[in-house]
């Protein structure tokens, strides 16, 4: 691999070790960045992954990727580490011009890395951004408070801002060809590895953030209602998905929170049942994920987004779905 | 073991949102009639303090709650629950938007406050206007290391031992796995996430009571640090475009389950 001093001032940040959901996440918020990805660098700590990286990166557009590697870095993809990396590895790189905005992939991990890159680089952590935006005078960022029932206009006017982005999927061309990689080899102590205790949860479906189709539950249903989820999420080969007051009610567990303050999903379909469509809870779901709802109140938010709708009760809907399903 | 815990409050989603807006500092000015309630992530971290303390009698539980709209109120919330000390904390200024700011201000008054704690637990999300970047910048400001999105706490060898335990373990699931950490003599700072197993209980009545003639002890950290990330402007939110007009699916449930069924077959390939 070769090396380069070379780094633009809009960087993407993404653990390939985060897997291809978070790489593109983390592609598309660039992509809604900047106007030419010719413009963009990606810093990869660590290099699991790293030829999908490539190629994913190259059909977006972008001709730089760097890998960051250190003693001790291989195996370990936490936020903190893959902090330090980055600090160290853009403090070798940075140039004549510094990076001006970093931007890390959606979802609680991502954003704990830009916090973190933020701390170790002294720099300005703008949070779980709707919009980014870099001017000549500065990051001016959009941010949503109260719940998503204000929104916030926020600007830096110096220094290197690091912020998390839900921009859904990139715009990807395989005709494009694969970005040029680059080495970051790095010296930098890393924290010790914590010693956790593991053992299983029974969880057997995928994970939320990667499935193709999700099916989502709200308050108002129930364990069965919750049951009939999971076999109509295992019939169709996606997954289960749930909002923040069904986590709270133990309906469903917290890695399938979706909404801003859970995960942040980007399948084709999203199946929304009992699920009333609160900013809050929608900021949760890709502006290009297609929604087909159920609820009972004809006047739902959910109703204005999805594509297709029953006013309808769950006990009644649900059994007949998995029957139609099994046709 | 000393427990701090960090509350900043919510407004209440049940109501109308009150009058909020920028002042020409560019500084936050609420009005009319502001509802701050503990969050979901808030009652969870007090939650699990008082789990530990109810299994230990060594355990304190101290609690700050951030200063700001009808901010005794929601002291003496916390109150009818007896943390062990309680006090509000106004910052100044209180810019919660600038997260390295108000790390900064937290750690400052944690580390000139009498004794480290031995375990902070604060939510995954401060308040209204943070999106998690303060408990990780306050983690830094305090030397601490993090243990994310916590959802359950508890002595080392369950509850179901009587006599008292020498470590606290803190549990988070990811992915298919749950995950333990057994708490060393190193000071930790926990985020909590909203669980069943951390739903806060009820307070006794008699507490309720008697919290509500509580006086409040206030403290205040002011910093004249220079703002990193200002706030220029603040309005109500677009909606998503989605572009989508809305097919109501009309006939029996068994025609709109087969509809529905079709959409399914149709994503999942």
């Amino acid at each position: 691999m070769d090396q380069t001093n070379q780094m633009s001032r809009i960087v993407g940040v993404v653990p390939g070790a985060w897997g291809n959901e978070a790489v593109e996440t983390t592609l598309a918020a660039l992509q809604s960045v900047c106007g030419d990805m010719a413009d963009c660098d990606l810093l990869v700590p660590g290099d699991a992954g790293i030829e999908q990286v490539r190629e994913l990166a190259g059909h977006a557009g972008i001709k730089r990727v760097h890998c960051i590697t250190g003693d001790g870095a291989a195996d370990r993809a936490e936020p903190d580490v893959a902090a330090r990396l980055v600090s160290e590895a853009l403090s070798q790189t940075g140039g004549s011009e510094p990076a001006t905005l970093i931007l890390t992939p959606p979802g609680p991990d991502g954003e704990e890395l830009a916090a973190r890159v933020a701390f170790h680089m002294n720099g300005n952590a703008l949070g779980r951004c709707e919009n980014v935006r870099v001017e000549d005078h500065g990051v001016v960022a959009t941010r949503s408070a109260w719940g998503g029932r204000k929104q916030l206009v926020l600007n830096v006017s110096g220094g290197l801002s690091v912020a998390s982005m839900r921009a859904g999927k990139p715009v990807l061309d395989s005709s494009r060809s694969e970005a040029e990689q680059f080495a970051i080899d790095v010296n930098v102590e890393l924290p010790p590895e914590p010693s956790l205790d593991q053992e299983p949860t029974g969880e057997s479906l995928p994970p939320v953030e990667s499935a193709r189709f999700v099916v989502s539950g709200g308050r108002g249903l129930n364990e069965e209602g919750f049951a009939q989820l999971e076999q109509i999420a295992r019939k169709a080969k996606g997954t289960l998905g749930g909002s923040l007051p069904a986590v709270d009610a133990g309906l469903v567990p917290v890695v399938r929170q979706v909404g801003i303050s859970g995960k942040f999903v980007t399948p084709e379909l999203y199946f929304a049942v009992g699920i009333s469509g609160t900013p809050q809870h929608m900021a949760g779901v890709s502006p290009d994920t297609r929604i087909v709802a159920i609820n009972k109140d004809p006047e739902a938010p959910i109703f204005s987004m999805a594509e297709a709708g029953v006013v309808g009760e769950w006990q009644q809907l649900l059994p007949e779905i998995l029957k139609a399903l099994d046709d | 073991m000393d427990i701090l815990v960090l509350l900043a409050g919510v407004a209440d989603s049940r109501y109308p949102l009150h009058e909020v807006s920028l002042d020409g500092n560019g500084d936050l000015a609420e009005t009319g009639q502001t509802r701050r309630v503990l969050g979901p992530f808030d009652e969870g971290a007090l939650e699990l303090a008082l789990k530990l303390r109810d299994k230990s009698e060594t355990t304190r539980v101290h609690v700050l709650v951030l200063g700001g709209p009808n901010e005794d109120a929601l002291a003496r919330t916390v109150a009818a629950f007896k943390p062990d000390s309680l006090r509000v904390l106004e910052l100044q200024p209180c810019r919660p938007w600038d997260s390295a700011l108000t790390a900064s201000q937290l750690g400052a008054f944690i580390r000139s406050d009498n004794s480290v704690p031995d375990l902070v637990f604060v939510g995954r999300e401060f308040g209204d206007l943070d999106e998690g970047s303060i408990p990780v910048l306050l983690a830094g400001e305090l030397e601490m290391p993090m243990f994310p999105l916590t959802q359950f706490a508890q002595w080392r060898g369950g509850q179901e031992q009587e006599q008292e335990q020498e470590q606290v373990r803190l549990m988070r699931e990811r992915g298919t796995s749950r995950e333990w950490l057994a708490l060393d003599n190193t000071s930790y700072l926990a985020t909590v996430t909203n669980d069943k197993r951390n739903k806060l209980r009820h307070p006794l009545m008699k507490n309720v009571m008697m919290a509500k003639k509580q006086p409040v002890d206030k403290v205040c950290q002011a910093t004249d640090k220079a703002a990193g990330v200002t706030a220029t402007s603040m309005t109500d939110p677009e909606t998503t475009e989605r572009n989508v007009q809305c097919r109501m699916l009309e006939g029996s449930v068994q025609d709109q389950a087969a509809a529905i069924a079709d959409y399914i077959r149709q994503a999942a390939g």
